[in-house]
C-alpha cells in the first residue's frame, strides 16, 4: 500500500520541476542542489531499510535498501555532473580540488564499493546481512565526509569561505519557491523511480519461487 | 551485586584469554609478523630511494601517513581472515561483542607496536622533523587506533567474500578517509610547528569519528559473525 501511495504522489509531482525558472548560470540551482539532497535522503532511506533488515530478517527490506542505495548513486553522479558543467563556466574548470568535489567523489567510492561488496557474495542471505551491516558502516562514514570536514576549510562553493550564498541574489524569493518543490520534486522522483525497481526486483523475486 | 562481579569477572577472563589466543597464534606462526616487519622496512626504503634530496616537511607529513595507511591494511587484513579455517567451535559460547572488543584491543596495541617502529625506521632513513612532538604522538596515537578499529570491522565484513584481499582495500579505503584527512591535517599543522591548541577542535572531531566507529562496530559485528 505504502508502495502505491509512493508512485501515485511521485508520479503526480513528476512534472513540478520543469516550472518555468531563471536565465543564467544560476538556473543549476535546481537542479544541481536537489540531486545531493535526494542523493541523501534515499541513502538515508536505505540505511533505515538496511536496519529494518538487520533487526526482522525479511528480504523486501533488503531489496529496498539496496534498489533505493541504486537509484542513490545515480542522483549522486547526476549532481557530480550538474557541478562540473556549471563550475566549468563559474570557477573554469570542471574540477578544482574543491573539498566539497572531493568529499562527494569518496562518498560515490563509498557506495560503489557497497555494490562490489553485494556482487562478490554469492549466498543470499548472508549477502543482504553483510552489506546491510557495510550500508550501515558507510553511511556513518558519508556523515563527517560530507557534513564536517569540508566545514573545515574554505570551498569554492557559495555560502562558503566568505563567497555568497545563494540567499544573496534571491531578491523577491521567486528561487526559493521553486528551489524547495526542486527538492521535494526530485527527491520523489528519485524514491518513484526507487518504487519501480523495488517491485520489480519483488516480482523476479515471487517469480523465483 | 555478587552476581555482577562474577559476569565481569567471567568477560574480563573471556577477553583476557581471547586475546591472549590471538597473541599465540601470531607468535606460533611468526611469519605474518615477520613479513609485515620486512614490508615496512622494503615500503620506507623504498620511499627513502623515490624521495631522498628533496623531501621537505609536508611531503614527510604525508608520506608518513601513507605508510601508516598500508602498513595498518595489511597488519588488521588477517584479524578475521585468520579466524576461516579454524575450527573455532569457541566462538559459539563466547558472545561476538566480546569477540570484537578483545579483536579490537588486540589489534589497537599491535598497531600501536607495528607504528612505533615504523616510525623509527622511517626516521632513520627520512629524518624527523616534527616541531611539536607531543601532541604529534596524541594526534598519531589517535589516528592509528581509528584506523585499526575501522579496518578491524571492515576486515570482518570482507572475510565473507570470495575476494578477501582485494575487497579489504576497495571497502576500507573509501571508509578510512575522514579519519585520515582529520589525522594528516592535525600533523602538518603540528610538524610545521603549530602548538596543541592549532588543533584541539579537530583532535576532538578526530575522537568522536573514533567512538562512533566503534560504537558501530560493537553493535554491528554480531550481526556478520553469526552469518
Amino acid at each position: 500500500m505504502a508502495i502505491l501511495v509512493y508512485v501515485v504522489i511521485g508520479g503526480f509531482l513528476f512534472q513540478v520541476p520543469r516550472l518555468p525558472i531563471l536565465n543564467e548560470t544560476i538556473r543549476v540551482l535546481h537542479f544541481h542542489v536537489p540531486m545531493w539532497f535526494g542523493m541523501l535522503f534515499l541513502f538515508l532511506a536505505s540505511v533505515i531499510h538496511a536496519i529494518k533488515y538487520l533487526s526482522t530478517g525479511k528480504v523486501q527490506n533488503d531489496i529496498m535498501s539496496s534498489q533505493l542505495a541504486v537509484v542513490g548513486v545515480v542522483f549522486g553522479i547526476l549532481g557530480m555532473i550538474t557541478g562540473m558543467f556549471w563550475a566549468t563556466f563559474t570557477w573554469g574548470e570542471p574540477w578544482s580540488s574543491d573539498p566539497k568535489q572531493n568529499a562527494s567523489a569518496i562518498g560515490l567510492l563509498i557506495y560503489f564499493a557497497y555494490f562490489i561488496l553485494r556482487g562478490s557474495i554469492q549466498d543470499e542471505q548472508q549477502r543482504a546481512k553483510i552489506s546491510a551491516v557495510y550500508n550501515v558502516f558507510a553511511f556513518a562514514a558519508l556523515i563527517p565526509l560530507l557534513f564536517i570536514l569540508p566545514r573545515m576549510t574554505d570551498s569554492l562553493h557559495p555560502g562558503n569561505g566568505g563567497n555568497p550564498g545563494f540567499n544573496a541574489y534571491d531578491l523577491d524569493s521567486n528561487l526559493r519557491k521553486v528551489f524547495y518543490t526542486a527538492v521535494l520534486g526530485w527527491t520523489l522522483l528519485g524514491f518513484w523511480i526507487a518504487t519501480i525497481k523495488i517491485r520489480y526486483k519483488l516480482l523476479l523475486e515471487k517469480m523465483d519461487d | 551485586m555478587s552476581g555482577i562481579i562474577n559476569f565481569s569477572n567471567v568477560m574480563f577472563k573471556q577477553l583476557q584469554w581471547l586475546i591472549i589466543k590471538d597473541l599465540r597464534i601470531d607468535w606460533r606462526t611468526k611469519y605474518p609478523i615477520a613479513g609485515i616487519l620486512l614490508y615496512i622496512t622494503s615500503l620506507i626504503i623504498t620511499s627513502y630511494l623515490a624521495f631522498t634530496g628533496f623531501i621537505n616537511p609536508e611531503t614527510w607529513n604525508a608520506l608518513f601517513w601513507l605508510i601508516l595507511l598500508f602498513v595498518s591494511i595489511n597488519a588488521v587484513a588477517k584479524s578475521f581472515a585468520q579466524e576461516e579455517d579454524r575450527s573455532s567451535y569457541y566462538f559459539y559460547l563466547i558472545k561476538p561483542s566480546r569477540i570484537i572488543i578483545a579483536k579490537l584491543i588486540y589489534y589497537g596495541i599491535y598497531q600501536l607496536l607495528l607504528i612505533a617502529i615504523a616510525l623509527i625506521v622511517f626516521s632513520v632513513f627520512l629524518g624527523f622533523p616534527v616541531k611539536t612532538s607531543g601532541p604529534f604522538f596524541l594526534n598519531l596515537i589517535l589516528g592509528s587506533l581509528g584506523l585499526s578499529s575501522a579496518f578491524t570491522m571492515v576486515s570482518s565484513i570482507s572475510s565473507k567474500t570470495n575476494n578477501n584481499s582485494v575487497m579489504m582495500a576497495i571497502l576500507g579505503f573509501p571508509v578510512i578517509i575522514p579519519i585520515l584527512l582529520l589525522a594528516i591535517s592535525n600533523s602538518k599543522i603540528l610538524v610545521l610547528g603549530g602548538s596543541i591548541a592549532d588543533i584541539t577542535a579537530n583532535l576532538i572531531t578526530l575522537l568522536s569519528v573514533n567512538v562512533i566507529i566503534i560504537a558501530l562496530s560493537f553493535i554491528l559485528f554480531p550481526f556478520t559473525w553469526k552469518s
